[in-house]
């Protein structure tokens, strides 16, 4: 099976209002697959329709090899869910509500409570089995409603924004168990707002607005996408400068012409291949400052908090490295400098600004 | 295919949720001590309406006199004038009248002195309209006995001035006051049979039945009704609401396995209610039930499961614990007061009347009534019971069909 997920003009629509629309989307097996979108984009309906917890208005989609629609239980049977909200009965204890969850699975009874314990030692919680769930903290109710969730040892995972609100060291906890669940040849779903999970642990990345499908790709495939869109905007926008310079030219008296040429050159260099170094200097001053405006591959900086400065500069390796001997030959003292390429927050910006404006027109 | 396996737990979870939550065992407890005791000390009300028969075996003018008065009175709605004594009391028995009022033969025999018997039958096992009926009827008797007793002394020829002396006492005064009566001491005349010339007698077909005894059955299928409708809206759109329901439905379950645990969990809990509200009948105002206590038990037990099914149809598609009060709340009040809790059925306006007659609870309360307090058996109940039985199923079909999944 090359997918885990297959979905066919899968849509969802409330009333008036399409939740999901027409969606088109494939997801590899055995990986890991972050669904990323704003807040009522149709992230968790799409991954209630595929978990079996709603029925899709129209459209279709294959969960593990079987049909939403015309095979739930099998799918039911070989997907784990760790829903959004914990849903254990909270006056049942951690282990009765796990093996609640056995029993309604269909786990045998000595293979559900070896399951059990192993699962909650892995998850740290296995000191609370006896405590009533609703005397638990958030962190530990989510540890047990993973147990819950993995009891019948599914092939796909689904998780909705699991680690919201948890604290470092139980995120930690659940990332760990992700990657594991993953190397064991377990497919995971996992809808996030949280961007560094989603880089730290993602395979693919699909990102839903208003919807739709509105970017699919490997984390590093969608910023270098941007990247490429970038350059291509500036690219752009440069050339239509230019154009717009020269017509104006043509009847431009030679004075008038010396000052076109130094607009164009102007445009041309901020529009050219630029990057963005981000530098800490400890003893940032005036000198130092000044020094890096007036070098040539220098457009732009932006002088921010504690001695940070981000220089907009020219794209080349020789260029950073007359920045570097620019401060120390002005006795600046540098703690720390990297490169400023788009992170999964600035696509993720992007493509649903974009979309939000396609939207509005 | 039956999933035991996960009804047993569906059951187990639910045992185990009331007894960790003291409050709802509590209640489960102390509600139908409360509501018994509540309504066992507290109720009252007027009656009129009550649908009667009069047996009339003589004509006359008396004959006439009477039935006018009894027609005039609103406490009572003739609703046939026969002639057959027997049949009367059939008519009570079938539970088309609550009491037949039988006149005597001689009941237009104004020469002799033998005292007439009027005969009232009454369906006992309905204490509200007895108890309402068997005071103004005798009051109504006194006085045509009183008059008769007048019309015959002024025919024996004593002096009008005499007769007219009597009539205003015994208007004003008690029959015992007549008979001190000097004028008619005098006369040498048996007073005492031409005054009481009605002899009043009460049959009560059921026995001597007081009011908690009639509220009992009532109150039982009220409580029934109460604690499963409410009970269904925390088993099932609470859950919903909490999400716990979610959980199970991501489980290859199926609603109707769900839905099967919920049912018996909760007749075990209602079944546990009905007992304490027995015993407490029992032990606090001694109440008999003349039927099987089996019986009574499997009727209620049948309740239970309607209304069950009930709340399961109405909660199958909401999705909050507040959506279902509030679609539940306007069906359960008036059905309590429709269905011949406190009031018989008979005597409510004709539209409240044809309403009971689509509600549940009417027959609940109607067979329940019917084993407690006359002592009837299956085979006198079989229409409640069959009426009950369709009520559930068609409740159940609806709620498993329209049983929404979504979560």
């Amino acid at each position: 099976m090359k997918y885990c997920v297959e979905t066919f003009d899968l849509t969802k629509n409330y009333r008036d209002f399409s939740a999901v629309d027409n969606l088109k989307m494939k997801i590899k097996n055995k990986g890991i697959f972050g669904f990323l979108g704003p807040n009522g984009a149709g992230k968790t309906t799409t991954i209630k329709m595929l978990t079996c917890l709603t029925l899709p208005t129209s459209g279709t989609a294959t969960v593990a090899g079987h049909d939403i629609l015309k095979n739930p239980n099998e799918v039911r049977q070989k997907i784990g869910m760790i829903p959004q909200k914990v849903s254990l009965y909270g006056d049942l204890t951690v282990k009765e509500n796990i093996h609640l969850c056995g029993d309604f699975y269909g786990v045998p009874e000595d293979l559900r409570d070896s399951r059990a314990d192993e699962l909650m030692e892995m998850v740290d919680i296995k000191y609370a089995e006896n405590k009533y769930v609703s005397q638990l903290s958030g962190g530990m109710k989510q540890k047990a409603s993973v147990v819950a969730s993995l009891i019948h040892q599914p092939d796909i995972l689904f998780m909705d924004e699991p680690t919201i609100g948890l604290d470092p060291t139980t995120k930690r906890i659940l990332w760990d168990l992700v990657e594991e669940l993953n190397s064991e040849g377990r497919s995971i779903i996992l809808c996030s707002h949280d961007m560094y999970e989603v880089e730290l642990l993602c395979d693919d990345v699909g990102i839903i607005n208003r919807g739709v499908l509105a970017a699919f790709d490997t984390p590093q495939g969608l910023k270098d996408t941007m990247i490429k869109e970038r350059k291509n905007e500036k690219t752009s926008r440069s050339s239509n400068v230019t154009k717009i310079v020269d017509e104006i030219q043509k009847e431009a008296s030679p004075e008038e012409k010396a000052s076109f040429d130094k607009i164009k050159d102007y445009v041309e260099k901020k529009n050219r291949d630029s990057m963005e170094l981000s530098v800490m200097i400890n003893n940032l001053d005036e000198n130092v400052l000044s020094h890096l405006k007036n070098l040539p591959i220098t457009y732009e900086i932006t002088k921010q908090h504690s001695g940070r400065i981000v220089i907009d500069m020219e794209d080349s390796e020789e260029s950073v490295n007359q920045i570097i001997a620019s401060i120390i030959e002005n006795n600046g003292n540098i703690t720390s400098i990297s490169t400023k390429d788009p992170s999964l927050e600035d696509v993720f910006m992007k493509v649903t600004a974009k979309k939000e404006e396609v939207g509005e027109e | 295919m039956v999933e035991t396996k996960k009804i047993k737990w569906m059951f187990k979870k639910d045992m185990m949720v009331l007894w960790r939550h003291k409050p709802r065992l509590i209640s489960l407890i102390l509600f139908p001590i409360i509501m018994i005791t509540l309504f066992g000390y507290g109720m009252g009300g007027t009656l009129t309406n009550i649908p009667v028969v009069v047996v009339s075996q003589s004509n006359g003018p008396v004959t006439d006199a009477t039935l006018n008065a009894i027609k005039s009175t609103n406490l009572y709605d003739v609703t046939n004038v026969i002639n057959d004594p027997t049949k009367g009391k059939q008519m009570v028995m079938n539970g088309q009248d609550k009491a037949a009022i039988i006149l005597p033969s001689n009941y237009d025999d104004m020469q002799s002195q033998t005292p007439k018997n009027v005969i009232i039958d009454a369906d006992s096992s309905d204490q509200m309209a007895t108890g309402a009926l068997i005071p103004t009827t005798q009051a109504l008797f006194s006085q045509i006995s009183n008059q008769i007793g007048i019309q015959e002394l002024q025919s024996m020829g004593l002096s009008s001035s005499a007769a007219q002396s009597s009539q205003i006492q015994v208007t004003s005064q008690t029959p015992s006051q007549v008979l001190s009566n000097p004028v008619a001491l005098s006369s040498g005349i048996n007073f005492q049979n031409i005054v009481n010339s009605i002899n009043f007698q009460i049959n009560k077909l059921y026995g001597n039945i007081s009011y908690i005894d009639f509220l009992v059955p009532g109150v039982l299928a009220m409580v029934v009704l109460f604690s499963c409708m409410f009970g269904m809206g925390e088993s099932i759109a609470g859950e919903r609401e909490r999400g716990e329901l979610a959980r199970l439905f991501m489980t290859p379950t199926s609603i109707a396995t769900i839905v099967g645990g919920k049912i018996l969990s909760k007749l075990v809990q209602e079944t546990g209610r009905a007992i304490i509200l027995i015993v407490v009948a029992i032990a606090l105002f001694g109440i008999v039930i003349a039927g099987s206590m089996l019986l009574t038990l499997l009727l209620l037990v049948l309740v239970a499961l309607c209304f069950v099914g009930f709340g399961i149809m109405i909660s199958a598609r909401v999705s909050t614990q507040e959506d279902y009060m509030q679609m539940v709340q306007p069906i359960t009040l008036p059905m309590m007061f429709m269905s011949g809790v406190f009031y018989p059925v008979e005597t409510m306006p004709w539209i409240f009347q044809k309403i009971a007659y689509i509600l549940p609870l009417t027959y609940a309360n109607d067979a329940l009534r019917a084993v407690m307090l006359k002592g009837a058996g299956i085979g006198a109940i079989w229409v409640d019971v069959v009426v009950l039985l369709g009520f559930t199923v068609v409740f159940f079909a609806l709620g498993v069909k329209s049983f929404n999944r979504d979560v």
